[in-house]
This record gives structure tokens, sequence and C-alpha cells, in this order.
């Protein structure tokens, strides 16, 4: 995907997004609400077409071959609509007959998928009566209906509850390892964090640089310690002046620049005798890239 | 053909399963079985007290129950709005537009489904309907008046439900496609009829005609002498322009889709009567005349007889059937194009998904 734009009128919802997704892997996209997250999952989805720049699905544009990327590709919308009298599993043979296949060969899809995404209990209710996370369910066993190469899920975890989250990371976890191209964008970061091996940040519509991506993941960050005794602790910290304390719900905060520091202060910590309960960033690897982000386009 | 037909057909019947299954169809099913009950059983009786004593009860039945059909027709178009004018923006304001779009049907598939299923539910009414249409035959009305009268309401209903779906593609939101699609019905219904009167009106021609009158009578009143009075000059409408517009009335274009009975010479019912009129506006009045008040005979005309006209004017139902079908067409070739994906243009205030 190269250079990609896209305007609602004077509406400039993505203007310059350039990014790789690859096959095997899952990749996040991540920006804050009205990023044009949605709109750039829309062009990928082969329904809107892009003003400027090219997107290649599989090697195929969809302004050229709409049919070609449709038959290789699963879209999983943010909106949850469902044709509401169906059943389950009628929504799921109906989409699969959408999708050209026979009878036979839809209603054993189907029912495939009903195992796959745990809605085999509800199969024969109709979908008005799902709750939201199971229509969330529904919505990815459709997106899977056709076994397509490449995954575009739209905020697929909002509405989960936990358990559900984790049956859905290991399910996309499966899916990229056998060797399908996963596409995953949410704004809340850390049910990222455990599934994406790659990130692609946007914001207003643009897509940051590697370089920046690099940068920000470099530069300081808050680390949470826990110690059995704080004073002490807190002394040694500031001794240390790497930066500001902060007390946090009977954990102590200090900014750390990078991996290899907060190495350094671990092994000054317990070379200082301080019982170390927990030593752990206190925010997630991509909501730490994505702060940086946000705090130097500010700046800027 | 088959591979269309088979994605468009996977469409109807997600349709049909989404729409018929409302408890909403089935309440008006049956209001509308009752409206019609009603008013049959209303024509019936007054019709037995008006006849009762004559022997001949044949020609009283088939002038009161063409009102059946027309009823039939009325009923039908206001149905129909209802039941096909939300069905694309309605699944786009549901979000599951977009999930059919990323699937491998079509565009014209997703509608022409939808425009098939609109139809096929609209004539489900047409069938709770017949009963009384043939029950209309057994009061008087010619069988071949009910046969042509059930396909025309059959072809009206895929007409309004073409407009109906067309429309819902092409406006934003669900009500007001809705209310739009009622504003073309009675557009057709009542518009064409304002239309052609005013139309009529607007474009006037000049006549002069020649008159002559008696100068002299005998004792009887009997012209002696006729003399030529002066020239009259005056306008007159021409309807003969404007009446392709009368022919685009769904009551008109039934009533002259419905063959005359070729043996009276005059109209024996209310389709004959409104055919009539209709294939006579259709004649150029003459600009230059001649009026001669002594010979009564130059007032009737052998070439404006009910058979005569209606063997030399066009059959208006085929010119009203173009003009409903070419609106059709343009509804739901607009829709198709609206549902191309990858989308273009968007229009304000939509959202895809």
């Amino acid at each position: 995907m190269r250079d990609l734009a896209r305007s609602f009128g004077s509406v400039h919802a993505v203007r310059e997004a350039s990014f790789d997704a690859l096959a095997g892997r899952v990749t996040a996209l991540i920006g804050p609400n009205g990023s044009g997250k949605t709109t750039l999952m829309l062009m990928l989805a082969s329904l809107l077409k892009p003003d400027a720049g090219q997107v290649l699905i599989s090697g195929i544009d969809p302004t050229v071959d709409p049919v070609g990327v449709r038959a290789r590709m699963g879209w999983m919308p943010d909106a949850l609509g469902s044709w509401s009298v169906l059943t389950v599993r009628s929504a799921l043979e109906t989409t699969g007959r959408l999708y050209r296949m026979d009878r036979a060969h839809a209603s054993a899809r189907a029912s495939e998928l009903l195992d796959l995404v745990g809605l085999r209990e509800l199969a024969d209710r109709p979908t008005r009566v799902l709750s939201r996370g199971q229509k969330q369910k529904l919505s990815l066993a459709r997106a899977l209906v056709h076994d397509p190469e490449v995954l575009l899920l739209d905020e697929p975890a909002s509405g989960l509850d936990p358990v559900a989250r984790l049956d859905l990371q290991h399910l996309v976890r499966q899916l990229a390892g056998d060797g399908k191209t996963v596409l995953v964008s949410s704004h809340v970061l850390a049910e990222l964090d455990e599934i994406a091996d790659t990130a692609v940040y946007l914001e207003d519509g643009v897509t940051a640089s590697v370089d920046r991506i690099a940068q920000a993941r470099r530069s300081a960050r808050l680390w949470r310690i826990k110690a059995a005794e704080r004073e002490p602790l807190r002394r040694l910290l500031l001794l240390r002046g790497d930066g500001p304390v902060t007390d946090d719900r009977g954990d102590l905060l200090v900014p750390v620049a990078g991996e290899a520091a907060a190495a350094d202060l671990l092994r000054a910590l317990v070379g200082a005798d301080i019982s170390i309960s927990s030593f752990a960033p206190a925010v997630g690897d991509l909501e730490h890239t994505l702060l940086d982000l946000n705090r130097t386009a500010d700046r800027a | 053909m088959t591979d269309f037909l088979s994605g468009a057909g996977v469409v109807f019947s997600l349709e049909m399963r989404q729409r018929v299954r409302g408890v909403a169809w089935y309440v008006m099913l049956g209001v509308f079985f009752a409206l019609i009950l009603l008013v049959t059983a209303i024509l019936t009786i007054v019709s037995n007290v008006a006849t009762s004593g004559r022997t001949d009860t044949s020609s009283a039945g088939g002038g009161a129950f063409s009102v059946i059909i027309y009823f039939v027709l009325l009923l039908g178009t206001l149905v129909a709005p209802a039941l096909s004018g939300n069905t694309i923006n309605g699944d786009r304001d549901s979000g599951t537009l977009a999930t059919m779009q990323v699937t491998l049907v079509s565009n014209w598939q997703i509608v022409m489904g939808k425009f098939l299923a609109a139809w096929v539910t609209a004539l489900a009414f047409l069938v709770a309907a017949l009963p009384f249409l043939v029950f209309t035959i057994v009061e008087g009305v010619r069988p071949l008046t009910v046969v042509v009268s059930v396909l025309v309401l059959a072809l009206e209903l895929g007409v309004v439900s073409a407009i109906g779906v067309g429309l819902s593609g092409l406006i934003t939101r669900p009500l007001f496609s809705i209310v739009v699609t009622y504003l073309v019905v009675a557009a057709l219904s009542v518009g064409t009829l304002i239309g052609f009167g005013l139309g009529g009106l607007l474009s006037q021609s000049p006549t002069t005609t020649r008159v002559y009158s008696s100068s002299s009578v005998d004792e009887d009143g009997t012209a002696i002498e006729c003399t030529f009075q002066g020239v009259q000059h005056g306008t007159t409408p021409r309807f003969d322009r404007v009446w392709w517009l009368l022919a685009a009335n769904p009551y008109v274009l039934l009533a002259d889709a419905v063959p005359a009975d070729p043996t009276t010479d005059y109209p024996s019912d209310l389709f004959g009567s409104i055919t009539y009129s209709e294939r006579s506006v259709q004649l150029a009045p003459k600009l230059n005349s001649t009026r001669n008040d002594c010979d009564l005979s130059s007032y009737s005309d052998a070439s404006t007889t009910y058979q005569h006209t209606l063997a030399t004017t066009t059959p208006g139902w085929l010119v009203g059937l173009i003009v409903q079908l070419v609106l059709a067409a343009a509804a739901i070739l607009g829709a198709g194009l609206r549902l191309r994906t990858p989308a273009g243009r968007l229009p304000a205030g939509s959202r895809i998904a």
C-alpha cells in the first residue's frame, strides 16, 4: 500500500498512508479515534476508491479487479450489522453462498466456523438475540467464510470479555501461523501488544515513518518498580537521578531510557540489596510509541 | 448468466427471509384483505338492491365491479412503496449492506435480487386479492377483463417496487426514500391528470369556425334558407399533445389495457368509458371547421364513435407502459450505479459501513 489518500469533501480522512503487511504476520494498525483507521480499512476492503495512491492485496489492485481481491480478502467491519431474523448458522451459510459456494459446501463451512469461534451453542438462535461480544464473533466468522489469505479486522476485540479476548488473540495468532496476512486495527493498545508482530501508526491520516517509530521506542519511558520497602527504594532512585520519581498505587514510577538502562538500573537495585518484587515498563510498547509520537507531533 | 442469477438468487432468498417473516407484513396483508372484503361486500349488497326486480344483472355487475379492480390497484400501489422504499438504505443503516458488498455478489446482483424480492412480496398482496377479482366474474365482469387486469396489476406492482428499490439506493435516508416513492406514486396517479389538464390548456391552438345559420324558417321551425354569418376565431386546448401523460396513469393504463367488448356501440363499463375518453383526446381537434345550425346532422361525426375511435388511435396502455418502464429502469439503473464499489464519490452525510 503506497501513498494512499482519501478525502470526503474538505475532510481529509487519510492523507498519506503507506505500509506493507506481510504474510504470516499480524500487523497492528494503531491510531486514536478519527485518525482514519476505518477509512483506510474500507479502502483495503475494496469498498472505497482511493483519491490517490495504490492498494495491492495479494498483488491485486482492488480498483482494477475488486472480485479478485474479494475472493482473497476477509473483512470484519467495525459496525456490527447482522441479518436479524436469520439464525447464526444460516447467516454464515448465506455468507458462504454470497461467496459462490454451493449449498453443501456453505453448510459444512458454517459448521466449522461455529466451532472455530465458539458459537456452537447459539447456532440456531436468531442473530438479533446475540450480545455485542457474540456478534463480534459472528462477524469474525463471516470474514473467515471463504478462507481468505488476507484478513482485515477493524476493532475486533471491542466489547469482548477477557476470556473471549484471549480466544480471539489465540485465533488470530493461529491464522497468522497458517500463513495468512492479518491486519488488526484498534485504539486499545494493550490488546494489540499481545498479538501484533509489527505495528503501523496512523495519525491524522498519515502513517508514522520507521525512523520516528524507532526514535520513539528509544525515548525514555516510565518503569514501574515494586519493592518490599518503598522508602529505601525511593532514596536510591532519587540518588541515581534518572528523573522525577512518582508514587502510583503503592509502586514507584521512574523514567528509564531504553532497555539497556533498565537492565543497569535493576542490577544497581539488586546490588543495593533492595528486595524487588516487580520491575516492568509502566505502559506497553505500542502505547509508549503512540504517546511519544503524539508528543513529538504536538511539539512540532 | 447462470452465475448472475444464482448470485441474485441468494440475495433474493435472503431478502425474502428478512422481510416476509416480519409481523408487520402479515398485519398489512390482513388489513389489505379485510378492506377489499369490506368494499366487495358493500358493492354486492348495493348492486343487489339496485338490480332487484330486474332480470338482467350482468351489465350492472360489470360496471360496479370494475371498481373492485381499481381498489386493488389503489391499495397495491399504497403498500408497495412501504415494502420496497427502504430495502437498500435500510440495510446500509443496519450495517448489513457493506458486508454483502465485500462478497462476490455484484452491485447489479444485489439490486436485482432486492427488486425481485420486493416485487414478489408485493405480489403476495395481489394473490390475497385474487378471490375477490375472481368473484367479480361471478358478478358479470368478463373473464378476459379480469385476466388482463391481474396482469396489469402485477406489472404496476413491479414498477412501483422497482422505483422504491431504486430510490432506496439513491437516497441516503430510509424515511425520505419511502416518502419520495409515495410521491412518485402520487405523481403517476394524480399528477399525470393535473399535468394532462394543465399541459393541454398551456398549448392552445387558434381555431376558425365558419358559421352558417338560418335566416328564415317556415312554420314548424325548419330552416328554409341558410346564410353565412361570418368567421368565429377562438382557441382550443391541445390535449392531443399531452395525452401520453394520461396514458402513464396506472388507472388509465389498466382501463386501456383491458380489451373493449367489440359488440357494443358504447362503453359497457368503467374501464370502457375511461378508455374512450383517453383515446378521444388523442385525436387532434379540427382547427378549421364549419358549423351549420340548419343541418343538425353536421354535429355528429362518424369518426368519433366508440369502436371507430378505438380502432384508429394508439393503444394508450402501450405508451403508458413504456413511460413507466423507463422510470422503473432508470431507478434500478441509478441504484445499481450507486452501489458500485470501490466507491468514488459519496453523497454528503453517508457512510459506507
